[in-house]
């Protein structure tokens, strides 16, 4: 994957979220009406200062890939799939937390993060880490701290 | 005096056991994450954070200090021993810290390096006692329009302060404050940028946008970073320390001088002050002054005890520093500040001028507790527990990470039992997450967060009382006072000589001498 293209991915989409939140404050209606200050008068500069900065980002980002003619490339090897999967994990991880509960929803998030953490092998022994980790978390949260965490059973 | 009195008074509460048990356990929270390299005081901070809820707001603000004092000296283990800075503050003992362990002197090292972040963090604590309180009465005459001045100063500051990167930092501090109008408006009832999603309605709360920018994004970005760890955990393994290296001579102590230790924590405590310098500016600049002032100067950057003991002189001086804006003003002036500041916004306390006089009270135990950790808890666990640390650093970094990622995630669903607040906190965490890996500095999105509402609500008064007029903000003297401030800062900050980042400017130092 090419990084320059990446970054400019990247800027492309922040530009696109401060023309977004400016037309958002445009929608809002007048800044001003009969000499009183309106809720979208703070948005409108700050939309409008956000579309500027974002602006000057993009095309330096945009010259940048011109000179250097997309030849800087990503070095993260092997790693590369790590950040997604960290991603899915807590998303399916908060999912589950409320309808299957924080133990056993908290065992299978701890043991996958253990897994991207660390290379192949030794499955039982960080099956039984994460069980210790999450029974650490519960006696943290909800004994000590009084945090009340869903279960199974209600 | 009286405050100082109210602060002298305050220390009565560490007789309380469970208090005292939180702020060394804050303490030691935070010495480890400052030790081990790619963690920080501020994730421990902002781990904790979620905890805070079920504690009395003055014993969370005592647990904070003692965290933020920790972090500021941990660092100097792994500095010293392996040449690695557990945290960015104490990059520049590292320079003369592990040219000295090379030596075999690396007792020597780490015996300076604790005795200048206890002297360091009990005179910035001093000063922050006596000095708070002047800066506190003063900052009562700052009316409406000069408040909305003196945020739009901190902000600027605080971007202009990301040398090399100021566009971006600007950039993100319009994201925090465009997350900031999120939801109903402060003074019509109006929803603003909900997209019809009544979550968001009361707006995005605080502790997602905390545990998302500082946890979530730290563990995503370490995923990419197991390699390191792994030579960080084998030269580990060489290192050995007994638990009489903690204590420096007397005679070398001498030989470093009461000036050296004295200007490094002005310098230090100075710094701290300034919004966005942090740690690293103020050991820096010390570790600089130094070898400028110095008789000796090709010695530093080659064992020299006195290049230790600047550095870690100012780097625990700034948390007094830091504070003195953040109690004051309300202005948050790094991570940690600006999560101590999410403590009391979470225990609805409003942060502002008015804080230091009405509810005195409330602070003057974060304050004791603060330099009771420089004093007491600094040597003590240095000296009982230093040996340990080194063996912590080389803990496993799997078993790390995922009770790190537990204690996230989990952490964003205690504050409104809200699964939906998880996802703000994991949205936030690939937002800050993708920022950092190109380059944005994310602290400036945390403060302008913070800062938001309350610059646009003075931002709509100011105007609303001078019937629209712009030039409220330089006919009222208050307000002219930081716009001048504002201007002087622009100028020596940005247009005059752009300051060097420390990181880069390690090595230029080393070159030099």
């Amino acid at each position: 994957m090419i990084l320059l293209c990446k970054k400019l991915i990247f800027q492309l989409l922040i530009l696109a979220v401060s023309i977004g939140y400016l037309i958002t404050a445009i929608n809002l209606g007048s800044p001003i009406v009969e000499g009183s200050i309106q809720p979208s008068f703070f948005p409108l500069i700050l939309g409008s200062f956000a579309v500027l900065f974002s602006g000057v980002l993009f095309y330096n980002e945009f010259s940048a890939v011109k000179r250097s003619g997309l030849t800087e490339t990503d070095s993260a090897g092997e790693k590369q799939f790590s950040v997604p999967i960290i991603i899915v994990s807590i998303f399916i991880y908060i999912i589950a937390f409320s309808t299957v509960g924080y133990f056993i929803s908290s065992a299978l998030f701890v043991f996958a993060i253990i897994l991207v953490f660390s290379s192949k092998g030794k499955y039982a022994q960080k099956a039984a880490i994460s069980i210790v980790i999450v029974t650490l978390g519960y006696i943290v949260f909800e004994q000590l701290f009084g945090v009340r965490l869903p279960a199974l059973w209600g | 005096m009286e405050f100082i009195t109210l602060v002298a008074g305050s220390f009565s509460t560490l007789l309380n056991p469970m208090v005292l048990a939180y702020v060394v356990a804050g303490f030691l929270i935070g010495t480890i994450f400052s030790a081990i390299p790619g963690l920080t005081a501020t994730l421990a901070l902002a781990l904790l954070l979620p905890l805070t809820y079920s504690l009395d707001v003055t014993t969370a603000l005592m647990a904070c200090s003692s965290i933020y004092m920790a972090g500021m000296c941990g660092g100097s283990i792994t500095a010293t021993t392996i040449n690695i800075p557990g945290a960015p503050s104490s990059m520049m003992t590292a320079l003369d810290g592990y040219p000295l362990q090379k030596q075999g002197k690396g007792a020597l090292a780490l015996g300076h390096a604790a005795f200048g972040s206890m002297v360091g963090g009990a005179l910035g604590a001093i000063l922050l006692i006596a000095i708070a309180p002047f800066i506190a009465k003063a900052s009562l005459l700052v009316q409406t329009t000069g408040k909305f001045s003196l945020l739009a100063f901190a902000i600027i500051v605080i971007v202009i302060a990301q040398r090399g990167k100021m566009i971006k930092a600007a950039m993100a501090a319009c994201i925090g404050l465009m997350l900031a109008t999120i939801g109903l408006d402060a003074m019509e009832p109006v929803t603003r940028f909900t997209f019809g999603l009544s979550d968001l309605t009361a707006g995005i709360d605080l502790m997602p946008v905390i545990i998302g920018t500082f946890a979530i994004s730290e563990i995503l970005t370490q995923a990419n970073a197991a390699k390191e760890a792994r030579q960080t955990t084998e030269a580990m393994s060489s290192v050995k320390i007994r638990r009489r290296d903690f204590i420096p001579p007397l005679a070398s102590i001498r030989e470093i001088g009461i000036v050296c230790y004295v200007k490094s924590a002005l310098i230090g405590y100075s710094v701290g002050t300034l919004p966005g310098a942090g740690g690293s500016m103020g050991s820096f600049l010390a570790y600089v002054e130094t070898v400028r002032t110095s008789s000796n100067p090709e010695s530093f950057g080659k064992g020299n005890p006195k290049g230790i003991a600047a550095s870690e002189t100012a780097n625990n001086a700034v948390c007094g520093g830091a504070l003195v804006p953040m109690l004051t003003f309300g202005i948050p002036g790094d991570p940690i500040t600006a999560i101590m500041l999410g403590v009391l916004v979470i225990n609805g306390i409003q942060p502002g001028p008015q804080l230091m006089s009405g509810q005195a009270d409330l602070i003057a135990p974060m304050l004791a507790s603060l330099l009771f950790s420089a004093v007491v808890l600094i040597p003590l666990t240095l000296f009982l527990l230093g040996p340990y640390f080194i063996k912590i650093v080389a803990i496993r970094k799997d078993v790390l990470y995922g009770a790190i990622a537990l204690l996230a995630v989990v952490g964003s669903y205690v504050a409104t039992y809200s699964t939906f607040q998880m996802i703000m906190a994991l949205v936030m965490g690939v937002v800050a997450y993708y920022m950092r890996k190109n380059d944005f500095p994310v602290i400036t999105l945390l403060l302008g967060f913070i800062l938001g509402p309350n610059l646009e609500e003075f931002l709509r008064r100011a105007l609303a009382l001078s019937n629209g007029n712009p030039m409220t903000f330089f006919t009222n003297l208050d307000s002219l006072f930081f716009v001048v401030l504002t201007l002087v800062f622009v100028y020596f900050l940005a247009i005059k000589k752009p300051i060097k980042n420390p990181v880069n400017a390690v090595e230029s130092v080393a070159e030099s001498t």
